[in-house]
């Protein structure tokens, strides 16, 4: 058989397989339906874990792998949302000698901070920071440039906002230079810093005023000595630095043998721990509802792909008479159900691509859809299809003429 | 074209042999119109389906077109089928999904033959049997005699050897019956060898040969 006769024969079978289904087609939709929702669950987790790992990827490459961050408050407390101080500022001049450590950052936050520019108003979080804040957490500015070191020397009245809040107290004028009001004192902007996104739960990272932590303390909310959290690099090991840590910081705050920390570390090993365990568990969850929706709908498809035989008897018979080998039977039957399969897919791959917002906003996660996911649903459809046309396939082919032309 | 010495054919219900055909000897040459005919359960159905293919002989030899059929596989069944026999059934057999110039077209599906333009041929056959209007209208829209046609049509479209027709008036009123029966012998006269197989004796005056099966023995073989 040449090339040409092989195609146009594929095109027939082709044809025909499309009049049998519109034919068929009340039992098509429910195969076709199950197939599609079961290669769409199946998208939704592919993208979703790929999305889940690119956001753990961005975090620990903002955060950088060698970040240590110790919070006041123990992990009990932190659960309980308990907000506490403990750690203090000289703490951290504790820290900073431990050995290999380099960077050292401290934080102290003000929430539900009101802040103004002429009439128009916001709340939002005022973070006291040291002057190494912008660079620590590699974060570039839109205009402008971050306060200055007799601003934080002097405990000057200076920020940097965060894109969200250049937003609602700017809308597209210039910020740097204004003085808004932060809480009664007025404040200049010396920067506004580029906006970082994707944070899709939790609160907006864009929204924030940074100021001199000097200031922070000493002229908004007279804290003198207590840190909300201390961020540090190591160049050494940071599971051993981890180590040091707590030995200093449990010994400077006195805290018994077998009691437990007043405060909490966190890596970027953490980080990236706790987003697989999410992945892990959505995997479990969807993956278990896309197998069961793909199972089923392979049975269905079986089923009324095995009743049709019966009725299509006849069919098979006329065709066998007029030269159709048991070959020839088995593979339409089986290309008719992949077809259908293979529809389903693509019809599950279109509609999770349609549905990628709405899963983003429901499941809080980012979706990162590529290629893979379409060859992904492709061959499983493929399966479902071969798997479930199989059985009805080969009773199609091993019905004899004689059997099925008889009055 | 087509031997057949002492053939037999018996089923078996458990142990015990329950003979259909019991040693069939027949010829029949290129062009002739062969009436076979018997009252149902005399084995006349079991020879058509041998002869067509369908079913195998338990003994006895069987030369279709100097070929001995013994211990061809399916496939070259399937293709013997598809060069050189017509099948023409009481029921029709057309597939619903198809109209009915799609039917026509079936066997072109399976066809190894240089069949030049088989769309324009088909056509061709379907004006030959007055359905040029319907050529593109389903089974369920057409009558009995005009689904006979389209079967007749679809069994000429590969230019077989025999046309092999079982019961073909069987479902259809007299008149359309004769009618259909006409269309055989125009078909014959143009030099189609045919074979049509029945129970009823009214049919026997449009052959050209007359076999009678009994009991599983032909019982009178008489050309006119």
């Amino acid at each position: 058989m040449g090339l040409s006769q092989k195609i146009s024969r594929l095109r027939e079978l082709l044809e025909e397989t499309l009049k049998i289904l519109y034919y068929y087609r009340g039992r098509v939709v429910f195969s076709f339906s199950g197939v599609a929702l079961g290669i769409l669950s199946i998208c939704v987790i592919v993208t979703t874990i790929d999305g889940a790992n690119k956001k753990a990827y961005d975090i620990f490459e903002a955060l950088g792998p060698d970040a240590i961050m110790i919070f006041s408050g123990s992990e009990r407390q932190h659960t309980a949302r308990e907000r506490v101080n403990t750690l203090t500022v000289s703490d951290a001049d504790l820290l900073q000698r431990i050995g290999g450590i380099y960077d050292v950052l401290k934080v102290y936050a003000v929430r539900g901070v009101n802040i103004k520019y002429l009439d128009r108003k916001w709340q939002t979080q005022v973070i006291g920071g040291t002057e190494n804040y912008f660079t620590s957490f590699t974060w570039g500015f839109q205009s402008g440039s971050f306060f200055s070191h007799e601003a934080y020397e002097n405990a000057e009245a200076e920020c940097v906002i965060g894109a969200k809040v250049n937003e609602e107290l700017f809308r597209g004028e210039n910020a740097v230079g204004k003085v808004i009001q932060v809480g009664q004192l007025p404040t200049k902007v010396t920067g506004v810093l580029e906006e970082k996104g994707g944070a899709t739960h939790g609160p907006n990272i864009d929204d924030r005023v940074i100021m001199p932590l000097t200031t922070v303390m000493s002229r908004l909310s007279n804290e003198r000595r207590f840190l909300g959290m201390i961020r540090l690099k190591t160049n050494r090991d940071v599971d051993a630095t981890i180590e040091d840590i707590k030995m200093v910081l449990r010994n400077s705050h006195g805290i018994p043998e077998g009691s437990e920390d007043d405060f909490m570390t966190r890596s970027s090993k953490d980080i990236l721990q706790f987003v697989s365990v999410i992945s892990g568990s959505l995997f479990l969850f969807l993956g278990t509802a896309s197998i069961v929706a793909l199972v089923v709908s392979g049975f269905v498809l079986a089923n009324l792909f095995y009743l049709t035989i019966q009725e299509r008897k006849k069919d098979i018979g006329i065709r066998r008479a007029y030269g159709a080998t048991r070959k020839g039977i088995l593979l339409s039957f089986l290309f008719e159900s992949v077809f259908i399969t293979i529809l389903g897919g693509i019809a599950g791959v279109l509609l999770s691509i349609a549905l990628e917002g709405v899963f983003e906003k429901l499941f809080n996660i980012p979706m990162e859809f590529s290629f893979k996911v379409v060859i992904f649903a492709l061959v499983f459809s493929f399966l479902t299809g071969v798997l479930s046309g199989l059985k009805p396939a080969l009773k199609a082919s091993r019905i004899e003429p004689i059997e099925a032309i008889r009055g | 074209m087509i031997i057949l010495n002492n053939i037999r054919k018996s089923y078996f219900v458990g142990e015990r042999e329950l003979p259909i055909l019991k040693g069939i000897n027949l010829e029949i040459k290129q062009g002739e119109f062969v009436i076979l005919m018997g009252v149902s359960g005399s084995g006349k159905t079991t020879l058509m389906n041998i002869i067509g293919l369908l079913d195998k002989q338990t003994e006895g030899e069987f030369y279709f077109m100097d070929t001995s059929v013994e211990g061809l596989d399916d496939e070259a069944l399937a293709g013997f089928r598809n060069r050189h026999i017509g099948f023409v059934f009481q029921q029709f057999f057309l597939l619903p999904y198809l109209n009915a110039i799609e039917n026509v077209l079936i066997p072109m599906v399976y066809s190894t033959k240089e069949i030049k333009h088989p769309r324009d041929k088909a056509r061709h056959l379907l004006r030959k049997f007055n359905l040029a209007e319907r050529t593109h209208n389903r089974p369920s829209q057409l009558s009995g005699g005009e689904q006979q046609r389209v079967a007749i049509a679809r069994a000429l479209i590969n230019d077989p050897d025999l046309i092999l027709a079982d019961e073909p008036t069987g479902a259809l009123d007299s008149k359309t019956g004769n009618e259909i029966m006409e269309l055989f012998r125009m078909l014959n006269e143009d030099g189609k060898t045919i074979m049509v197989v029945t129970h009823d004796p009214k049919l026997a005056s449009y052959g050209r040969r007359l076999i009678r099966i009994e009991d599983g023995t032909i019982s009178e073989d008489i050309t006119t």
